[in-house]
């Protein structure tokens, strides 16, 4: 039997500020606790030492304004790079599955990054999917995001791709940050039913989200078939997270790994970090390592505190209903969305950076081509930090483009070149795997 | 007058070193039944040139614990585990007697759970019954709070009087339960022939009238006093390999990237220095498949020799990981790997007539010629050393790192050279570096390095210091020293310096090493804030200071 990779990154030096969430201290009781229970010196586990994500990795998935060196620190290579390193050695059989256990998180960050959006500057999941198919040709992908704030970064950067599956469950938008994730929100019109959200109640407890994730989430992967199962795996579900208010508990969290069973887990959020932290990543890794959990729990834990509600368990069934109803329609609608003559279905959006304080003003292009998903075509405004403004244009063909579709967004780059309306343009064509950017004031071409 | 002796599996070295020069040489065969008497033979052929009055120290390093951790000879033993939750009972398989008491610690050294009277009479009860009369008792986070673990020990103690009982805290203070236990087990196995051999020695050390002091080598290539010895018999395992890198950073002195090959009758031992310090086990000591938190030099033995037998079969020829007796070259009759460097390099070892013919007679049964009999004797040795080389350092480059600066300036490494020790390495050695493209270092004393690495190591101490300004607890290792800060308020990284220093003067004083004390340095700095709401609670400190592996004040370098 293979073993599990674990990664442990807790970036011990790096934090947003020294009172932020994300700060040092985060993952130290992780540490004590894994390495006195030893669980790495087990033969069910094997350790993995950190790598470095390469700029091309990022370009791959975002247009950094107006740079990558200006959106990201050294930890972000090193956490990206954790996740790279972990999907390499499941691709190449070394291990059954992977925990990658790192920090600075990713899943609240877009394809376009001004800054830092719920404490995540580039989604460390999506530059994985996205490596993963560039170097072993993986196709479709599942992510369950398993944080309790909605995943809105690989969202929207999935939005539009049919061989992705986006299930989130969260607590619900109207109550906890970044305030999306409801039932309506399906995927764009040549991607519908491929991003699926759970918006639940406040509290809900292990039986409600296990009976999600049993009658929801289990049945759509059933379906999908995907490749890969990547769990976008946030610990703040659990009953004490300071941040959130649901009662998720070590155990759920372990009985929901072990059924999951994620090729790859990649920490996101999670902020109770004496409370939580060390029994839940125990409970990971020893779900995903096929250890036997059940002497496991936190040491507050009481679980007659923990009944979940017959009103709340109804509620979810019927969210469960029709979302596998609205999965399943899912070529239908498409179908339908398709017969049109618009070449561009066009959507205007704002986008605000809590942590940063930026308002983003984004107008988004789908091509509506009928022989592909089609690619995206964004302009995108916004004040960061340090007063600067940017007008910018990025060009995003993804991997499963057509030919004529690579080709129009290509003409696009090269038509808008010298074109001083915006301060960069940026061209994103992961078939061919190249990523370039213009600064139109000094008139300079960078090509990674 | 320094004398070293080396137990190894095969011979017991003895140097006496004065001056910068090896004066004298012996080696006997090593009675695995008796390692004293070994021990004490090869003492007193070396004291027949010198009388005992010169010798100003002696450094053993023994086999005597590893052999006895090997042979699985020991009497029977209990652990008594309080794991709390977490892992399940069965990841803790580490004797046929462990019993599992309730109660729980956290990381914080809070206390979860309290033991359960009624449990803890009933496993001494169990314990008496079966009759074992040993315990080792480990707590999960016990290096935090040792208060579960010493009131357990306490209540064996007086109720079950017969019983002898140690304590996880006590062993190490570094996080990992299961190495914790294990060590703690392992040290209950060996405690008694420990005391016995050091009783032993310390008798007839006195009876030759020797006054100088007396080390013992430990795994971490640094020495302790005999005296000091007995409470902590595991740190004596791995030894051999111990004093063979010291032997080696001893004879080379310099600051390169090196492979240490102690190349003896059947067994290679790979160590690797870098930066001229040696590499140490990231896990700890593995002892019988177990990790253990004995701080060992990551040392690779691979079973190869220059003894190892040579066995042909028609068109092909194996080397066997046993031997049947020295080299042909040397009289014994049956090809050896030596010999077959012997031939193909005309190095001139021993007879080479005799290692031709030895030869001849075997590519005989191999129906091969000579000559391509040897090249495949040389290229299976060869291949199988530089393989466990590069894998050696694909691991070292492969361990984790937890700070983004670690990650960032990712070490880099060339190798400079190969350093051989032992008899063997004279022939193997230049070939291996030529294959690798890196410089050879064999030097004069090469057969002897070993014992000329225990003679000149000098102590070692390594102290951590834990501190918590919230909860107002230090914790101290070596030892399982704790107590309660009462300036926790005002604490500080230069006041967690200074303790952690304190301390280390403290034992260095007990342990006769204080002059080295002045040479300590920190090797760990960890200080966290902790942060409740959007305030700070208090701070963590985790802090090492060491004195390091090195040599004694008097050793300045071999003569060249
Ligand atoms: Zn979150
Ligand atoms: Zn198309």
């Amino acid at each position: 039997m293979k073993p599990s990779g674990i990664l442990f990154f807790p970036a011990f030096d790096w934090a947003i500020t020294p009172t932020h969430p994300e700060r040092e201290e985060r993952l130290l009781y992780t540490r004590d606790q894994i390495f006195e229970e030893g669980i790495m010196d087990l033969p069910q586990v094997k350790e993995y030492q950190p790598g470095l994500a390469a700029p091309k990795d990022i370009a791959r998935v975002h247009f950094c304004v107006p740079d990558i060196p200006a959106q990201i620190t050294e930890a972000h290579l090193v956490s990206a790079g954790s996740a790279l390193v972990l999907a390499d050695a499941f691709m190449q059989g070394e291990i059954k599955n992977g925990f990658a256990i790192i920090r600075p998180p990713g899943h609240h960050s877009m394809s376009v990054s001004h800054g830092n959006r719920g404490f995540c500057n580039i989604n460390n999941e999506a530059i994985m999917i996205e490596y993963l198919r560039r170097k072993y040709g993986a196709r479709r992908v599942a992510i369950v995001d398993t944080d309790v704030h909605h995943g809105d970064g690989t969202q929207e950067i999935y939005y539009n791709d049919p061989d992705v599956l986006f299930i989130s469950f969260h607590q619900d938008g109207r109550t906890l940050y970044p305030g999306s994730g409801f039932m309506e929100e399906l995927g764009g019109p040549l991607a519908h039913g491929t991003t699926i959200n759970l918006p639940l109640a406040p509290r809900t407890t292990d039986t409600g989200i296990l009976y999600a994730l049993d009658t929801l989430i289990m049945p759509l992967l059933e379906e999908f078939k995907p490749d890969l199962i990547i769990n976008s795996a946030g610990q703040d579900n659990h009953y004490s997270d300071p941040l959130a208010d649901m009662r998720f508990s070590a155990q759920g969290y372990a009985q929901l790994n072990a059924r999951l069973s994620p090729d790859i887990a990649v920490l996101e959020g999670g902020y109770s970090v004496e409370t939580a932290l060390p029994y839940v990543n125990m409970a990971l890794i020893m779900a995903m390592a096929g250890i036997d959990f059940s002497n496991l729990r936190e040491p507050d834990y009481v679980p007659e505190r923990m009944k979940e509600s017959a009103g709340n368990l109804e509620y979810i069934k019927k969210m469960v209903k029709q979302q596998l109803a609205a999965f399943r329609q899912r070529e239908e609608v498409i179908a339908r969305n398709r017969k049109t003559d618009q070449h561009f279905h066009s959507r205007h959006k704002q986008i605000f950076y809590d942590t940063d304080y930026i308002h983003e003003e984004q107008s988004v292009k789908l091509r509506l081509c009928p022989d592909c998903a089609g690619f995206r075509l964004i302009e995108s405004t916004a004040q960061h930090r340090n007063g600067q403004y940017y007008r910018v244009y990025c060009i995003s063909i993804p991997i499963n483009a057509c030919p004529a579709c690579q080709a129009e967004a290509r003409s696009y780059y090269g038509d808008l070149s010298g074109n001083s309306r915006y301060d960069f343009i940026y061209l994103q064509d992961r078939i061919d795997d190249e990523y370039r950017s213009i600064d139109t004031g000094k008139d300079l071409e960078k090509v990674l | 007058m320094l004398i070293g002796i080396d137990v190894g599996g095969t011979y017991t070295d003895g140097v006496v070193f004065d001056r910068g020069e090896v004066i004298a040489t012996t080696k006997v065969p090593t009675d695995d039944k008796d390692i004293k008497a070994s021990v004490l033979q090869v003492l007193d052929r070396l004291l027949e040139q010198h009388p005992a009055d010169d010798i100003s120290r002696i450094v053993l390093s023994t086999t005597v614990v590893t052999n006895l951790l090997a042979t699985g000879s020991w009497e029977r033993t209990a652990v008594v585990l309080i794991p709390g939750y977490g892992l399940p009972a069965d990841a803790y398989g580490i004797s046929e007697d462990t019993f599992f008491l309730k109660g729980g610690i956290d990381f914080r050294g809070r206390e979860l759970e309290p033991l359960d009277q009624a449990e803890l009479e009933q496993t001494g009860r169990q314990i008496r019954s079966a009759g074992i009369k040993r315990v080792a008792v480990a707590a999960k986070f016990s290096n935090r709070n040792d208060s579960l673990e010493t009131k357990a020990a306490a209540y064996i103690k007086d109720n079950f009087p017969e019983m002898e009982v140690f304590l996880g805290s006590k062993i190490s203070g570094k996080l990992n339960f299961p190495r914790r236990a294990v060590t703690t087990y392992y040290t209950a196995l060996t405690s008694r022939e420990w005391n016995s051999f050091v009783d032993a020695i310390e008798e007839a050390l006195a009876e030759r009238g020797l006054q100088g002091e007396v080390h013992i080598l430990k795994a971490d290539g640094g020495t302790l006093l005999l005296d000091a010895s007995r409470s902590l018999p595991c740190e004596t395992v791995f030894s051999g390999p111990a004093a063979s890198t010291m032997g080696a950073l001893a004879i080379s002195s310099d600051k390169s990237n090196a492979v240490v090959l102690d190349i003896g009758g059947t067994t290679t031992d790979i160590a690797l220095i870098i930066d001229g310090s040696p590499l140490y086990a990231s896990k700890g000591a593995s002892i019988n498949h177990r990790y253990t938190h004995i701080n060992a030099f990551a040392v690779r033995s691979i079973a190869l020799g220059g003894d190892s037998s040579l066995t042909a079969s028609p068109g092909r020829v194996e080397v066997e990981s046993f031997r049947r007796g020295v080299a042909a070259c040397f009289g014994g009759g049956a090809a050896t790997v030596t010999d077959a460097f012997n031939c193909k390099f005309n190095l001139n070892i021993g007879d080479p007539r005799l290692s031709a013919g030895a030869l001849r007679e075997l590519a005989g049964q191999a129906g091969m010629e000579p000559e391509e009999l040897e090249a495949a004797v040389v290229d299976t040795v060869i291949g199988r050393l530089r393989d466990s080389i590069q894998n050696m350092f694909k691991e070292w480059e492969n361990e984790p790192a937890y700070k983004v600066w670690e990650v960032i300036h990712k070490r880099k490494f060339t190798l400079d050279k190969i350093i051989g020790i032992g008899a063997a390495s004279r022939a193997i050695v230049p070939e291996l570096a030529r294959v690798m493209k890196i410089e050879p270092y064999i030097h004069r004393y090469a057969d002897v390095a070993n014992a000329l690495g225990a003679a000149v190591a000098r102590p070692t101490l390594s102290v951590s210091l834990h501190v918590d300004t919230q909860t107002r607890q230090y914790n101290l290792d070596p030892g399982g020293v704790k107590g309660s800060l009462d300036n926790a308020g005002k604490f500080q990284m230069e006041d967690a310096r200074q303790m952690a220093r304190r301390y280390l003067e403290k034992i260095g004083a007990e342990r006769g090493m204080k002059s080295y004390v002045e040479e300590s340095g920190f090797f760990m700095e960890e200080q966290f804030n902790m942060i409740r709401g959007w305030d700070s609670s208090g701070k963590l400190f985790d802090v090492g200071i060491q004195v390091a592996p090195g040599f004694i004040e008097e050793f300045k370098g071999v003569k060249a």
